[in-house]
């Protein structure tokens, strides 16, 4: 700032005019970036004009719709399996999130702060875990579930996919960066370690519990693979599960995509209400 | 001291739920993996073992090569794909500060939904009476059947998952742009660098640890590819979406031939710890 002052007028003036013309310049850059973000959302906007058109008229693009109604969307919402679907996934969603938020942070406060036997290997392998990809493990995993009777239950659905190892590290790295001292002057005060944990931990690690609580939320709102093989019924069939056993033969256009159209509403109200938030989080931690 | 003394107990109380969720249903299902790629384990839980038998017969059987061939192929299309567009489009929105926040939001804004949701959505555009058969109809032109000619359809599934997944990979672009100090790409102006000069001997160089990172990360999900391949095609046409996890599924949960189905994926398991090392090899170089 105080160098800018010290310049002469002129060539304050100059470097302002350059960088107005290339500010200009850049118009069609700007252009381009809009189309490829139009581009980019038209396939939803395509979706919801389906799901509001009139059922059994030709839609989008051979003919807009002349009116729009909400008949397809109330038939969705009052099918009984579209309901059921939704609660599944719902649960399935929140009960992971919270069991998770509350086991990682559990175990990323002993490991970051904590001396016990075995903490390095055991880390070391929680680590090596994160290389072998879920789906290689599948099969054991099904058999493992499926020998405790757990296919087509609930627990069945939800606990083989608690031990997220993404949550544990991120937890980990996280309470590294807290200081010792604020955790020595807590026991020197004479709090129990889960006094320490409730009135120290949780409520620093509040902003990466919140990025890891819409992470596990989506992840699992939108998990297909396993809830596909273990939920076998409509009592724990989940909402993505649900769709593809909806086949467009039998449906109307634009009742399918009504059906889909209600399925992203919570990834799109999670999307609204945190896009900075989940934004700069990726950047920060890579979270995916 | 007492304090001190007590922290192995708490440390290894507190990993402790962490801990039987990853013996139980992480490191046991590993290693179970390996194990069962030795059996014969079938849906009625008879096994018998047969030592590398699955091996050979999956080194026999055409369906595994025909499923890597298909799988490497669409990495080869996926990965370049969704680079050029994660780059191009970081690139814009690094230039462009109108409207910022709005295109970027629009650009990410499918990510947060499943590949569920964008295979169905996708499924119709392809369509013969679907959105882009239509547009193509109103020009005279096609109709062309992207989902049902071999040729057309895994370069039609590589773009419904870069549409999906795309923003993610922009954003880590994005944030590794904004680490690059403008200082340099400034000097380089003064010095009357051609914008593509600027780009091609300041930006990319500085940029390369982060392109390699999405491209590492997109390799790996590109070979996990499962839900799309599900929802859009069952692996058809006569097998040209036949992938990897397509293969497990197949032998898993409709032959039920549980032991052959470990065998694929140990093949999975091997292609991701090979990426995984390569990556850990040159991110180790990057650093020293």
């Amino acid at each position: 700032m105080t160098i800018t002052a010290s310049r002469p007028v002129a060539q304050v003036g100059a470097a302002r005019v350059a960088r107005r013309r290339w500010r200009r310049s850049r118009w069609p850059l700007a252009a381009l970036l809009a189309l490829l973000s139009v581009l980019t959302v038209s396939p939803f906007l395509a979706m919801f004009v389906v799901a509001l058109s009139p059922a059994g008229r030709p839609t989008v693009p051979a003919q807009w719709p002349d009116s729009l109604t909400f008949d397809n969307i109330a038939r969705v919402l009052s099918a009984s399996g579209f309901a059921t679907w939704t609660v599944n996934s719902l649960v399935y969603a929140v009960v992971s999130v919270v069991i998770i938020l509350l086991t990682s942070s559990m175990a990323g406060y002993a490991f970051a702060k904590k001396r016990f036997p075995g903490r390095e290997a055991m880390f070391w392998t929680f680590l090596a875990t994160m290389m072998v990809p879920f789906q290689a493990t599948l099969i054991p995993t099904f058999v493992l579930v499926n020998s405790l009777d757990g296919v087509d239950t609930f627990w069945g659905l939800i606990v083989p996919t608690l031990a997220n190892s993404q949550a544990v590290f991120l937890m980990r790295q996280f309470i590294l960066g807290l200081p010792d001292e604020l955790f020595d002057a807590a026991k020197v005060d004479g709090a129990s370690e889960w006094r320490v944990y409730w009135t120290i931990v949780v409520p620093l690690t509040r902003p990466i519990l919140a990025t890891l609580g819409v992470f596990v939320f989506l992840w699992h709102w939108n998990d297909f693979l396993w809830p596909l093989v273990v939920g076998q019924s409509d009592a724990t069939r989940t909402l993505t599960v649900g769709l593809t056993t909806l086949r467009t033969e039998e449906l109307q256009l634009s009742v399918l995509m009504a059906s889909a159209a209600v399925s992203v509403v919570p990834c799109l109200l999670v999307f609204f209400l945190l896009q900075r938030y989940l934004v700069n989080s990726i950047a920060m931690t890579g979270l995916k | 001291m007492r304090q001190r003394l007590r922290d192995p107990v708490t440390g290894l109380l507190f990993v402790l739920p962490v801990l039987v969720l990853f013996l139980i249903f992480r490191i046991f299902p590993s290693l179970g993996a390996a194990g069962m790629s030795l059996t014969n384990w079938n849906i009625g839980g008879e096994w018998d073992f047969i030592g590398a038998d699955n091996y050979t017969r999956l080194f026999d059987d055409v369906n595994f090569w025909l499923s890597l061939r298909v799988t490497l192929v669409y990495v080869a299309i996926y990965v370049p794909l969704t680079l050029l567009v994660a780059l191009g489009t970081a690139l814009l929105l690094n230039q462009v500060v109108f409207l910022r926040g709005l295109f970027r939001g629009m650009l990410f804004l499918p990510y947060v939904t499943s590949f569920v949701l964008a295979g169905i959505i996708w499924r119709w555009i392809y369509e013969f009476d679907g959105l882009i058969n239509g547009l193509l109809a109103k020009a005279d032109l096609g109709p062309v059947a992207f989902l049902e000619q071999t040729a057309l359809v895994l370069p039609a599934l590589a773009v419904v998952s870069v549409w999906k997944g795309f923003g993610y990979s922009m954003l880590i672009l994005l944030a590794g742009l904004k680490s690059i100090p403008s200082s340099y790409l400034e000097a380089a102006r003064v010095d009357g660098a051609s914008a593509w000069q600027r780009f091609r001997r300041i930006t990319l160089p500085l940029l390369k640890p982060t392109i390699f990172f999405v491209v590492v990360i997109e390799t790996i999900s590109a070979f996990q590819t499962f839900d799309t391949v599900y929802v859009m095609t069952g692996g058809g046409p006569v097998r040209a979406t036949y992938t990897l996890i397509y293969g497990i599924y197949d032998h898993g949960f409709r032959s039920f031939d549980f032991g052959y189905a470990a065998t694929w994926g140990m093949v999975l398991f091997a292609i991701v710890l090979v990426v995984s090392l390569v990556q850990r090899r040159f991110l180790d170089r990057g650093t020293t």
